[in-house]
């Protein structure tokens, strides 16, 4: 039986805390670079087109990498305290050379003004740019740092996860399948880290292709790859990056979600049906990026829509009935941290919905592009992911009394998601009335109409970034204070989640 | 009822059904908020939620399969029969359009075209879209703001899009992907007599 020792425990509590401070430092930069965006396209003052898309893609980029790692240093957290060991090293090296990533992109964005966006779709970083030839190069390798950074993480993760459980079959659930009784439990966070980060692991080789085929690009100019592969490599590293983020998340809250509610939440065969289908799911719904390059095989397009569509069979069916098994009637205390999960899985639901709205090929052809987008991805991003981290935060920090007692904390939860939502309503109007996204500012759109209504939409979801960032400091202040005086001290691990 | 979601624009049905999904996901929550405060047996409560779970896990995959069935026939990849009455090469460049009727052999960098052209209304206009540098998207606007319809404007490929214009009167384009700092100044028109 695996003995975890409390010097270990305290070892990598150390590690995920600096990973959380790191978050909570980096995560509001983020946020005010994407406030001077809308500001902008609120006309409220003039960035220059070249210094919004410097902004947009660093905020692009930085969300993406900041939630993701710090999603996955969240179930490293998990496991090496409850379920398999894991090299306290390698978590070390992962971050440090996380933060060379990070650092390398800062410096060629807002130094070098690269400003490709976070997708940087083939050719557009080699042609008609306004950035120099380093800041590119730069980028590149920064994502190639962040890229094996990530993949030595999930590999070493994954490797140290089969050794414990018997076999790779045995993470994603397979005995349940073959055993009517199976010799040891599988606790789901363990069966849902390995559906969420196999597929990293392929994305990722997928973004080192590409990445690589960009470098070789970048020193010989003379060189043409074929866009549409390139669009297929990016779209699939970057979607499949998105979204095994939310699925990372959702370990977790199987994992924390019993210890408030008092109810175990186990593994059983419809639940390893339910992960198993998801993991084809990750892989083949990034098809639905591609519906307007008409060239692109029909069959892939409705691979894309087909499995964009059934992704919401096992998201709702399994995992949010799951969380209303949970709740219902549990007589649950409502401190910050099951609240903050409950948030997040609405969010979670209704960013999916539009999503799945978006994924229909005859409504995408009206709906790509436009302000839709980012509203469908900010809704399960900033409603689902980083409710879901935040509730991941508060279990580090409070015992389950303090978050029960926390009113501050619950006060700047309730402000975040009214603030949330409210200002992706925004994004959400835009999109029906056609606005296009990714737009410095929209004084060279003709229309009148367009371009009032998207000065206006911008202008006035601004009010509601200046909610976020104070409800986001209300907590912060909860959180920190706590880590500081040190008296938060873990749960106990849960004999019932193994 | 077939005769209103005809009335209907796509985006106006995205905004019905969305606001729906989201006031189901709000009315869940509050419940849960709500009656958390009593106490059930954990079996109970569990036999109470799967017996729900089980006739949603119905009502779902049918919705999906129904809805697959009929949105899979609308792609907008589909060809009119037999040909076009006016086809028009349409060739993206940072930071521009370049339209003319009828098919070219040229390449797209020297191909020749204007940044605006006049199109009968209520006829098959086939685009055959390309690009001479980057990624564009070919997005068409009418005169009141809404897109009505979009193809991507990729180098190297050409993607075919077939529109009928219903009515007369100015229709804008706008590049719907991004294509470096310019990109919100790529703008075209579309004269329909």
């Amino acid at each position: 039986m695996l003995q975890i020792s409390s010097d270990e425990i305290k070892k990598q509590r150390k590690l995920v805390i600096t990973w959380g401070v790191t978050f909570l430092i980096a995560f509001p930069l983020l946020i005010v670079l994407g406030l001077l965006m809308r500001l902008n396209q609120g006309e409220v003052f003039d960035l220059g087109m070249d210094t919004f898309y410097v902004l947009m893609t660093l905020h692009g980029l930085g969300m993406a990498g900041v939630l993701y790692s710090m999603a996955f240093a969240a179930l490293w957290y998990l496991i090496s305290t409850r379920y398999a060991k894991l090299n306290l090293a390698t978590g070390y090296v992962v971050y440090f050379l996380i933060l060379l990533g990070v650092a390398g992109l800062t410096i060629a964005t807002l130094i070098g003004k690269f400003g490709a966006g976070w997708y940087l779709l083939y050719p557009l970083p080699f042609k008609g740019t306004f950035w120099p030839g380093w800041a590119t190069g730069l980028s590149i390798i920064s994502l190639l740092i962040l890229g094996v950074a990530w993949l030595v993480g999930i590999i070493h993760l994954i490797y140290a996860l089969a050794k414990e459980f018997g076999g790779f079959t045995n993470l994603l659930g397979w005995q349940y399948l073959r055993k009517k009784e199976v010799d040891r439990e599988l606790p789901p966070i363990v069966m849902i880290t390995t559906v969420s980060l196999v597929p990293g692991v392929i994305a990722f080789l997928a973004g080192a292709v590409f990445l690589i085929m960009f470098l070789m690009q970048h020193l010989e100019p003379s060189l043409a790859f074929d866009p549409l592969l390139l669009k297929n490599l990016i779209f699939f590293f970057g979607h499949t990056l998105v979204n095994i983020t939310l699925y990372c998340c959702i370990g977790w809250v199987y994992a924390l979600l019993p210890e408030y509610t008092g109810r175990p939440w186990k593994t059983d065969k419809i639940v390893v049906y339910s992960w198993n289908a998801t993991f084809f799911f990750i892989l083949f719904a990034y098809f639905h990026h591609l519906y307007m390059d008409f060239v692109q095989p029909v069959g892939f397009q409705y691979a894309g829509q087909i499995a964009s569509y059934m992704s919401a069979i096992p998201a709702t069916a399994i995992t949010m009935f799951g969380v209303i098994a949970q709740l219902y009637h549990s007589k649950v205390k409502w401190g910050v941290i099951p609240l903050a999960f409950l948030f997040g899985t609405a969010g979670w639901a209704i960013g999916g919905f539009s999503a799945v709205v978006d994924s229909t090929i005859a409504a995408n052809k009206v709906l790509h592009n436009t302000l839709w987008v980012p509203a469908h991805f900010h809704t399960y991003m900033l409603g689902g992911v980083v409710l879901f981290i935040l509730g991941f935060l508060f279990y580090l920090s409070h015992t389950k009394e303090e978050q029960e007692k926390d009113k501050s904390a619950k006060i700047g939860l309730w402000v975040f998601v009214i603030a949330v939502h409210s200002f992706i309503a925004f994004f959400y109007r835009g999109g029906l009335r056609s606005i296009p996204r990714r737009y410095a500012d929209y004084k060279g759109i003709p229309i009148e109409k367009t371009h009032e209504t998207g000065v206006v939409l911008a202008k006035y979801a601004t009010i509601f970034i200046w909610l976020i960032l104070i409800a986001l400091l209300i907590m912060y202040m909860s959180i920190i204070i706590r880590l500081m005086k040190k008296k938060a001290t873990p749960q106990p691990v849960s004999a019932k989640n193994g | 009822m077939v005769y209103l979601i005809t009335l209907l624009t796509i985006q106006s049905f995205a905004a019905i059904i969305s606001f729906i999904a989201g006031a189901v996901v709000v009315a869940v929550v509050l419940f849960l908020i709500s009656t958390s405060s009593k106490e059930e047996e954990k079996t109970v409560a569990k036999k109470k939620v799967y017996k729900l779970r089980g006739r949603y896990f119905f009502v779902l995959s049918l919705s999906i399969i129904v809805v697959l069935l009929i949105t899979l026939r609308l792609l907008p990849y589909e060809r009119f029969q037999g040909e076009p009455d006016e086809t028009v090469t349409v060739v993206a460049m940072q930071w521009m359009w370049k339209m003319d009727k009828g098919t070219t052999d040229k390449s797209p960098a020297e191909f020749m075209g204007a940044n605006e052209i006049t199109l009968p209304s209520n006829k098959k206009i086939r685009f055959v879209v390309t690009s001479s540098d980057v990624n564009h998207s070919f997005g068409i606007y009418n005169s009141d703001g809404v897109l009505v319809t979009q193809t991507q404007a990729m180098p190297q490929y050409n993607n075919t899009l077939e529109h009928v214009f219903p009515e007369k009167g100015e229709y804008h384009i706008l590049c719907m992907e991004y294509c470096g700092v310019p990109h919100g100044l790529m703008v075209g028109k579309i004269h329909i007599n």
